[in-house]
């Protein structure tokens, strides 16, 4: 490990939390791993130590490096713990009041030049900062889900972030192997500002009866060579999310393109989100998610 | 029973050329009209250097390749297609160029001879009502480059006979492709999801969202898409997306397809995109700024 051994706190430990967690860890950082309650912390670090030991077991990592990565990460309840964290990555649930109020907090914990990171996907950057007395260190810094496997990080300035805390944050991620795009403080970034109009707009050609469920994603796949059709993707990702952050980005944007369209209702009320619920475009087996 | 033994393509072109080069191995008789004896030589020469390359790639083998362009024949005599069984037309994207040769070409044919185009941006609907016998007439929609895409948009105009595109959906999946059955709306089904995304992408960029690597790169990683939406629209061509979004938007009156002022602009400019050596990303440096 040539880079500096930093230490990186990330707060939440959900499944993103946990993710980052594991990022950073096997990048050679002490890493906390910091949430409300025990359970979920232990919860947390858990899925970080076996995706951890599974990279290991796959040989993706020796033995070693996966021990290693292991033994960087700690957890905690207690946001003093947090003292002497390099860098804070916040992953908490996405409420913008929440967000605010604990890097609010963190201003009391942290050194003045510790940077803070929100992984936040459809909040305003800005707005997130503005919680912080100095939001010129905060950054966002927004990866794609799994975090642990998935190379992408898109990297915005809120209007007040100091260039320094940007090309200080670029090179913590370059030194745990991300790729960083620069985009800007704009709802939804690069990803999701493209994504949810074009989702929403393959439900509405499910709607309007211009193809199937089957037929637009076999279209897509084929024509268009994309991994996954629009309804596998919607499935993978749920029903249930996919309406939150579209609604959200409606929200902030005011363009009718970016509302979810009424199908999406009807399924959630009727508990077909997608692969977690059994059935969602489709049907399925096993409710057990990718990455899982 | 083979559906459509025999099988014209109008036009020698990118599309025409991918399609004749599939129909033929299928083991079908192909014949390819056009204007100039110099075309036909252009796109024969395409075709052989397509099958070369998958020939040195392991792809396929001497033996199909000559075995597929000995099933090609050239000619510039609408005559020469009195014969066959299906009509592909794959010209230039204007009605009136269409209409004028499928009307040739209908006279020449047998009645229940089926004319296909391969149009992504026109109504088939307006094409068969300019052609006499507009039942026979559908949409064959192939995608670029014809022997990789896997899908076929079959596409019933309001006149389509049901027989006569249930025929070219057997068709289709003698070809090894699979077919999707779609109506005749703007942009059938996978342009008009392309072009709405494709025409968000340009519009940010012009609006500073990142640079044009940096929209492809995410585009990449996150979404984990073989192009990014800018290199995608530098290989289709700017001027023929506009073209299409602008009939979609013409048609339609949907502000999604209206053309965002710069790829206007490009066009006017030449930026064409690969094939014009200056593009979103082609020519360009990283921040897609001009070098």
């Amino acid at each position: 490990m040539t880079a500096n051994t930093l230490t990186v706190a990330v707060l939440g430990a959900g499944t993103m939390g946990s993710g980052i967690a594991v990022t950073a860890a096997r990048g050679g950082h002490r890493t906390i791993v910091r949430d409300v309650d025990d359970e979920s912390v232990r919860r947390g670090l858990d899925n970080a130590t076996s995706f951890l030991r599974k990279s290991a077991s796959l040989g993706k990592l020796t033995e070693q490096q996966a021990e290693a990565a292991i033994a960087n990460l700690s957890g905690t309840t207690e946001l003093g713990d947090l003292a002497g964290a390099d860098v804070v990555v916040e992953a908490v649930y996405e409420d913008l009041e929440l967000k605010r109020e604990l890097f609010g907090r963190l201003d009391d914990v942290v050194a003045r030049d510790t940077l803070l990171h929100t992984n936040t996907s459809t909040l305003s950057v800005t707005a997130i900062a503005s919680g912080s007395r100095y939001p010129d260190r905060v950054v966002g810094t927004h990866y794609c889900n799994p975090a642990q496997l998935m190379k992408l990080v898109e990297v915005a300035e809120g209007r007040h972030t100091s260039p320094e805390a940007t090309k200080r944050s670029m090179a913590f991620l370059d030194s745990v192997g991300k790729t960083t795009v620069v985009t800007k403080d704009r709802p939804g970034f690069i990803l999701n500002r493209f994504l949810i109009p074009w989702e929403n707009n393959c439900i509405r050609a499910l709607e309007a009866g211009a193809g199937t469920v089957e037929s637009i994603d076999k279209a897509v796949v084929g024509a268009l060579r994309h991994p996954m059709g629009p309804f596998t993707l919607l499935d993978v990702v749920g029903l249930d999310v996919h309406k939150a952050v579209a609604m959200r980005l409606y929200e902030q944007l005011r363009e009718p393109r970016f509302a979810p369209p009424p199908l999406v209702d009807r399924m959630i009320a009727a508990g077909d989100l997608g692969r977690k619920t059994g059935r969602g475009f489709y049907t399925y087996d096993s409710t057990k998610s990718f990455g899982a | 029973m083979t559906v459509f033994s025999r099988v014209a393509v109008l036009g020698f072109g990118t599309m025409g050329g991918g399609i004749a080069q599939v129909v033929a191995g299928s083991g079908r008789d192909v014949v390819v009209l056009e204007t100039e004896r110099h075309r036909l030589d252009a796109g024969f020469a395409a075709v052989r250097r397509f099958l070369d390359d998958g020939v040195s790639r392991g792809k396929t083998t001497e033996a199909e390749r000559d075995a597929v362009l000995g099933r090609l024949t050239g000619t510039t005599d609408v005559a020469d297609l009195a014969t066959v069984d299906l009509v592909i037309e794959a010209v230039t994207e204007r009605m009136d160029v269409k209409a004028d040769l499928l009307g040739r070409v209908a006279e020449v044919v047998r009645d229940e001879t089926v004319l296909a185009t391969n149009t992504s941006a026109l109504s088939v609907t307006d094409l068969a009502a300019r052609v006499s016998g507009p039942e026979r007439v559908a949409g064959l929609h192939f995608f670029n480059p014809a022997p990789v895409m896997a899908v076929v948009e079959v596409v019933r105009a309001l006149q389509t006979d049901a027989s006569v595109a249930a025929d070219l959906v057997s068709f289709t999946e003698d070809l090894g492709k699979a077919p999707v059955e779609v109506k005749d709306r703007p942009g059938f089904l996978v342009n008009r999801l392309l072009m709405p995304y494709l025409n968000d992408v340009v519009r940010e960029f012009d609006d500073d969202l990142a640079s044009a690597e940096d929209i492809d790169v995410a585009i990449r990683l996150g979404l984990g898409h073989r192009l990014g939406p800018l290199e995608l629209l530098d290989l289709i061509g700017i001027d023929v997306h506009t073209h299409a979004t602008e009939s979609a938007y013409e048609a339609t009156l949907d502000p999604q397809y209206a053309p965002p002022p710069l790829l206007r602009q490009m066009v006017a400019a030449g930026y064409l995109g690969t094939k014009s050596g200056r593009g979103f990303r082609v020519g360009t440096t990283e921040e897609g700024h001009s070098r």
